[in-house]
């Protein structure tokens, strides 16, 4: 089998071929071609120099959603809400997330109030008609908007989750008058009660759907045109894959899709080393991603905030800033040095890549301190010019008074450096974690540059970069499997429930969801279950979710579960009985994983060449690596660099490195 | 011997401090069983030490942290030398460092060694702890003990076995009691949790490390505090605001004064001058009064320090004796949350004096607790609905004040529940959930607007009661913006509507199947002059329909003309018109006592009939004067033939408005609602 992982980043598109029959890995790196993300795809493509008819697979992380959502550059959403809840928007939930601060401000919604409108109807709780909906107002509505041109909807009524009719008759009267338009019901997006969040997610969803539906539909017109047979597949946010015909209607699950690759690529590459507690740290061109594995778990949510808007599917726990190797050094009207969050992008890029950006960036500081080499090749085809980097450094420098260009250069990579620490802070000890318990898995173009700066602060022992750091995401995509995630609700007293009963429930979902697999194309021996109950004591709000073992045992041994995962959750056993609230399925498409991820090539030792390298505001004399040369379990004193496709790894004076029996690099402090 | 830590130490043992309140806040909102609680967030942990220092906080309630080291330390003395490991405390006595009585307070003190080292504490609302009404909110109780079951600090645990005599009497006294029962479980298991966490800390780091960078983290916030204070110019400044309260009925506002006096790193806060407590909701201790002088001076001095003992350390608290700001056996206490932020209203308005920038128009100023208790037949269970359905914010020099958000001091709390979430529990409709048109104060930066909620009942009979303030004397603005609009509450039953005669306060009001009570908040205060409002700003407002058409030309002068665009011409005239018509008087000096009442105290103004035919005022209705100062001052007109064409002002209001004889101030009239008459008209 062939398959191929593409993830799409601000700066550059990576892409991994892995033939499973030679395990052989390609690896491959372009531009990123922002507005026609396709582009930098085919590219990306091309470079790995595969017939795409003789491709099984092909994975692919987005971020097109995301970036619309972060810059608020989406689509103009029209809401509709049931009679009197024009507001549901506006009001949220009210709560003020940025204590003490009196000015503090409420998050604007995506949609203004002028663009939500009411429909008169009304469900009660159990799905019971309280007004109906009468077919005259919905035609009004779909004919406004259809004056308006509106290209994407909303619809979010009361209740829908328990009956979804009424949103359904919404839904067809907008296909007739909208043909075209994006339009999501709340029923379909998350049909689960709460009304706000549910509105807010459903409106995110539409927020990015017609540009993530018209981005996916050309991918896979380009790449059928190529040859390929098969599903394209979609990274979503919880770190599963699912066709590109479902992210096109939810392209919600594809807000972290990006960073979502990484994350399974470290729970790899940990389990292949043996480390269990992993924080990834993922540098590209624009931002930085950092999550925190524990015991081996990827932490998933569903109740992160993404823009100050609630996304209420499941999604890895990922901590973003807007940091790079591209992220622009500024000076503030305090005369601050700053980096970021805007960035040079893949056009003009950094200073240094001779595009015209003359503004200096973390990459260009890089240059200028020796650690990234002037000359080298980024990707296909960018070349760093030293001079222009040099130059942009030192425009910024003279309005820095009493800095040295040098200096300036040095400032600029340890502000960077200090961001990328403060958001590791955040979910680790922010979350009662000590990062000294942890390895750090640096990748992304600009990951392993700065890791062992990160590491000193943070007091990490051991940093470990992959083999092809720069497309460590694509990989990722590659090796995830797909994974359909089923919740049902159904309330149900634990005494009274009989466990063939529940057992027939799994079985009914497990077959719809057998089904959707199948279709996606995955053998049918490779479909796996999860089970999970979600159980409350009666009285309670929340559910608490327990897996369930393989065989269900008896109702006692449910309870007994649920008692446990309680106790050591809330710290204590309830004395009320046991509710069933929701039945939950993991279901599961395997996929074959690369046993290891060496590189290709054999090594032929290599002497190291040398240059003058800036650390601390000295300049020392550093050995300089080819990473495909290294020798496995060669060691290599700092300061030195080790140079390969898509990234450098630094290793400053005091630390050193070893070539580990995965391909890995291993950089750990020396002891004194 | 003292143990020293690294930067690294320091900042991880804080931070996993932090981290494990943290922990407990998500295990009490998914373990809990009062939906003010789990939908809401109304709780909040902290971290205490033995001295009853609080040494760690989240994202906790302000109006709960903050007098949490009170109770902490009544406990304490309480208890001194006899907590032993396995003794839980439990309490909510308004008179010593509760809240309400509905804030239910926990303590687990954690030994360590025979030692008591620090421990987890949590307080947290409770649906109902009996009293006479559900949900224990009675907007017209006369005593405490209408308001619920009063718990001193008393051991629910001793040696790790409960208490079952006081079990049993909490579960008897409060309506609910299964919830009750597991809202406590929820609140052991929470701290159970932290124990764990603490042991664990005390394991890596060795428990003297652990301390040593409690201590340092103090001391460290204490400095930066008084460094932000330091900044402020020295001096005495003086504000007075009002609280609703009904005497027997009638209407007679109760004073609140403050002086706040800053002298080099140090500020005492005096409350000298505030009215005597009264037989009504409106009285609660320093501890939350000072909660109030403390969430105002943080949230405009520095917004994003660490919150612990070390930063109030530089404030000192004065008050007089059984006043609404130092409450004594047995007057009520339920509207702590009214006397927090009346708190914040009169510091607002001493700090604009010192920093004009850094603060905002007047807060929706109330909490606003609606409850409606019921029997749910469906489920054969009884129910209670709480809701403090949030207003609006103050507008500031950047940006207009955030609607329906809930003010500063009430932290990250949700005021409103999901419809979805209610209409699953209990026979309520929630009919409507929408912004409040024109309640925003006008402003060259408006206030926030206040929202409205409308809840139907479905089934059977119900009772309503609500403890609300700025039902009558509106929120205010700053640098002569406008104030904002009134909370209301009405009863509405087919097609007549039912408005109380006590506004904003009601208790045990019975509704039947079908009658909808309808829920208004109110506005925040504008900032700057709204006659200097952008235009372009009112046109949006407008759009949007956040400001009437009506309200943009008498309040903002904004003429929108065909296609809602702005007409300049004619918008430059209205506001010039609108200028010209300002009623301006000059200042002299009358140091006759201005205040009046039955039990509360409330300033009145002499003015001449033709001066006040000037302002539309009749004897009785409500003004603001405006002086040099941000902040106006509140009055009711006393018609005095004898008046010239002035204003008299007493020594305190000159000061507060910054103005001397000579000077002028500006007079506006204010609307207060039809059923209010002032005690003296009253008596009539």
């Amino acid at each position: 089998m062939r398959l191929i992982g593409v993830d799409v980043g601000g700066t550059f598109t990576d892409g991994v071929l892995y033939d499973t029959g030679t395990a052989e890995l390609r690896r491959a790196k372009a531009s990123s071609t922002p507005g026609e993300p396709w582009r930098g795809v085919l590219a990306v493509i091309d470079q790995l120099g595969v017939d795409m008819g003789n491709v099984d697979r092909f994975v692919h992380g987005v971020t097109i959603g995301t970036n619309a959502i972060l810059e608020r550059k989406g689509a103009a959403v029209w809401l509709i809400t049931t009679a009197g809840f024009r507001d549901v928007l506006e009001i949220a939930r009210t709560n003020r997330s940025k204590l003490y601060d009196i000015k503090a401000l409420k998050p604007a919604p995506l949609v203004p109030r002028e663009r939500v409108i009411e429909v008169d109807e009304r469900l009660f709780a159990d799905g019971s008609v309280c007004r109906p909906l009468r077919k005259e107002d919905v035609e009004t509505v779909a004919a406004v908007l259809g004056k308006a041109g509106a290209d994407a909807v909303a619809v979010c009524l009361l209740h829908s989750y328990t009956d979804a009719r009424h949103e359904r008759i919404v839904a067809d009267a907008l296909d007739r008058a909208l043909p075209g338009c994006f339009r999501s019901l709340s029923s379909d997006v998350l049909p689960e009660m709460r009304e706000y969040e549910r509105a807010a997610t459903t409106v995110l969803n539409s927020y990015i759907g017609p540009l993530t539906r018209n981005y996916l539909g050309a991918l896979e017109e380009q790449l059928a045109g190529r040859g390929y047979r098969r599903p394209v597949f979609i990274m979503n946010s919880a770190g599963g894959v699912e066709t590109a015909r479902r992210a096109a209607r939810f392209p919600v699950h594809t807000v972290l899709s990006g960073p979502a690759g990484g994350v399974a690529a470290g729970l790899h590459l940990g389990a292949a080393l043996g480390y269990r507690n992993l924080i990834t740290y993922d540098m590209g061109g624009t931002s930085t991603d950092v999550c925190l594995i524990r015991d081996g778990i990827v932490p998933v949510t569903g109740e992160q905030f993404i823009a100050e808007q609630p996304n209420r599917t499941p999604q890895i726990e990922i901590n973003s800033v807007g940091a790079g190797g591209g992220s622009l050094a500024w000076i503030d009207d305090g005369d601050i040095l700053r980096v970021g969050p805007h960035s040079a992008g893949a056009h003009p890029g950094p200073a240094c890549y001779g595009r015209g950006g003359t503004a200096p960036t973390v990459t260009d500081a890089n240059v200028m301190l020796g650690r990234l080499s002037a000359g080298l090749r980024l990707a296909g085809s960018v070349a760093l010019d030293g001079r222009l980097a040099d130059a942009a450094v030192a425009s910024l420098a003279s309005r820095l008074p009493g800095l040295t260009p040098d200096e300036a250069a040095e400032g600029i990579v340890r502000i960077a450096v200090a961001r990328m620490v403060t958001a590791i802070k955040e979910i680790s000890i922010g979350r009662g974690h000590d990062p000294r318990d942890f390895v750090l898995v640096a990748y992304g173009g600009a990951g392993p540059m700065h890791a062992a700066a990160i590491a000193a602060e943070l007091e990490i022992a051991t940093v470990v970069v992959p083999p092809g750091p720069g497309n460590f995401s694509a990989f990722g995509a590659l090796i995830s499997d797909l994974r359909h995630d089923h919740v049902r609700t159904r309330l149900l007293r634990l005494a009274e429930a009989r466990l063939d009963a529940i057992e027939a429930g799994f079985a009914a979902m497990e077959e719809a969801a057998r089904k959707d697999l199948l279709d996606e194309g995955v053998a049918a021996e490779r479909i796996v279950f999860r089970r999970g109950l979600g159980m409350r004591y009666l009285g309670q709000s929340w559910d608490l979710p327990v897996d369930l073992p393989a065989g269900l045992g008896s109702i006692a041994a449910i309870e007994e579960l649920f008692h446990a995962r309680h106790l050591e959750r809330f710290g204590y056993r309830g004395r009320n009985p046991v509710e069933i609230v929701s039945f939950r399925l993991a279901a599961i498409g395997r996929v074959d994983q690369p046993a290891a991820v060496a590189n290709g090539a054999a090594p032929a030792a290599a002497a190291p060449a040398h240059r003058p390298v800036r650390f601390d505001g000295r300049t020392v004399r550093a050995s300089v690596h080819e990473r495909e040369r290294l020798m496995p379990g060669q060691r290599i004193a700092g300061p030195a660099i080790i140079e390969e496709m898509g990234a450098v790894t630094v290793v400053p004076p005091g630390w050193s490195c070893r070539q580990g029996s995965s391909g890995e690099l291993l950089i750990e402090r020396n002891r004194t | 011997m003292r143990a020293t830590v690294d930067r690294i130490t320091l900042e991880v043992v804080c931070e996993a401090l932090v981290a494990v309140v943290r922990e407990m806040r998500a295990s009490i909102i998914r373990a809990s069983y009062s939906s003010a609680i789990y939908e809401l967030d109304d709780f909040s942990c902290a971290l205490f030490d033995p001295q009853a220092q609080m040494v760690a906080q989240s994202e906790d309630h302000p109006g709960h942290v903050m007098p949490m080291p009170w109770s902490v330390k009544c406990a304490m003395e309480d208890f001194a030398g006899d907590i032993k490991p396995g003794d839980l405390i439990l309490l909510n006595d308004a008179y010593r460092g509760g809240t309400h009585l509905n804030d239910v307070t926990l303590l687990y003190p954690v030994h360590d060694a025979g030692e008591l080292t620090i421990f987890p504490s949590v307080r947290a609302h409770w649906a109902d702890v009996g009293g006479m009404t559900p949900g224990s909110y009675s907007g017209l109780a006369t005593s405490i003990f209408q308001e619920g079951l009063r718990i001193p600090p008393i051991k629910l645990y001793e040696d790790g076995r409960p208490n079952r005599a006081a079990h049993k009497l909490i579960e008897a006294n409060m309506r609910l009691p299964d919830e009750r029962t597991g809202d406590l479980e929820a609140m052991v298991g929470a701290c159970r949790v932290a124990e764990r966490r603490i042991r664990e800390l005390f394991a890596k780091y060795g428990r003297d490390v652990v301390l040593v960078c409690i201590r340092e983290n103090l001391d460290r916030s204490e400095r930066r505090m008084r460094e932000r204070i330091r900044a402020l110019p020295d001096g005495v400044y003086v504000a007075e605001d009002y609280l609703e309260y009904y005497d027997e009925g009638r209407f007679d506002p109760v004073l609140m004064r403050l002086a706040l006096t800053k002298r080099g790193d140090s500020i005492v806060a005096d409350f000298a001058g505030s009215n005597p407590q009264v037989p009504g909701v409106v009285n609660s201790s320093l501890a939350v009064a000072g909660a109030g002088v403390f969430v105002a001076l943080k949230s405009t001095l520095d917004p994003g320090g660490a919150v612990n003992s070390g930063v109030f350390r530089p404030i000192a608290l004065k008050a007089p004796e059984a006043s609404i700001v130092d409450v004594r056996p047995d007057a009520p206490a339920g509207a702590h949350g009214e006397v927090r932020k009346r708190a914040v209203s009169v510091m607002l308005g001493c700090l604009a004096q010192m920093v004009p920038d850094l603060v905002s128009g007047d807060l929706c100023g109330t909490s606003f607790p609606n409850s409606i208790g019921g029997r749910n037949r469906a489920r054969d269970r009884s129910y209670v609905y709480v809701e403090v359905p949030a207003g609006g914010n103050g507008g500031f020099a950047e940006a207009d004040g955030s609607s329906a958000y809930v003010n500063v001091d009430f932290g990250n709390i949700r005021s409103i529940h999901n419809a979805e979430s209610i209409e699953n529990e209990m026979p309520l409709l929630v009919e409507r959930s929408a912004l409040r048109t024109d309640t925003g104060g006008p402003g060259r930066r408006r206030g926030g607007l206040g929202m409205r909620r409308q809840v139907r009942l479905l089934d059977g009979e119900a009772v309503y009661s609500v403890l609300g303030d700025r039902a009558v004397i509106p929120p205010f603005g700053v640098g002569g913006a406008g104030s904002a609009g009134h909370l209301s509450v009405s009863i509405e039953r087919g097609n007549s509507e039912h408005r109380f005669k006590t506004p904003g306060k009601v208790t045990g009001h019975r509704i039947r199947a079908d009658d909808s009570v309808v829920m208004e908040s109110a506005g925040g205060g504008g900032y700057g002059d709204p006659l200097e409002r952008e235009p372009d700003l009112v046109r949006r407002d407008v759009i949007a329909g956040l400001v009437s058409l009506a309200q943009s030309r008498t309040a903002y002068g904004v003429v929108i003309g065909a296609g809602d665009a702005v007409d300049g011409a004619a918008t430059a005239r209205l506001r010039q018109e609108l200028k010209a018509a300002r009623v301006h008087l000059p200042v002299v000096v009358d140091e006759r006592d201005p205040y009046e009442g039955i039990k509360g105290r409330h300033r009145t103004l002499r003015l001449s009939p033709a001066s006040a035919q000037r302002i539309g005022a009749a004897e009785g209705d409500l003004i603001e004067l405006l002086g040099r100062h941000p902040v106006p001052l509140r009055a009711w007109v006393k018609l005095d033939p004898a008046q010239q064409s002035s204003a008299p002002l007493d020594a305190f209001a000159r000061q507060a408005l910054g103005v001397d004889a000579g000077d002028s101030v500006e007079l506006r009239r204010l609307d207060m609602p039809a059923a209010v008459r002032m005690p003296a008209q009253a008596a009539e």
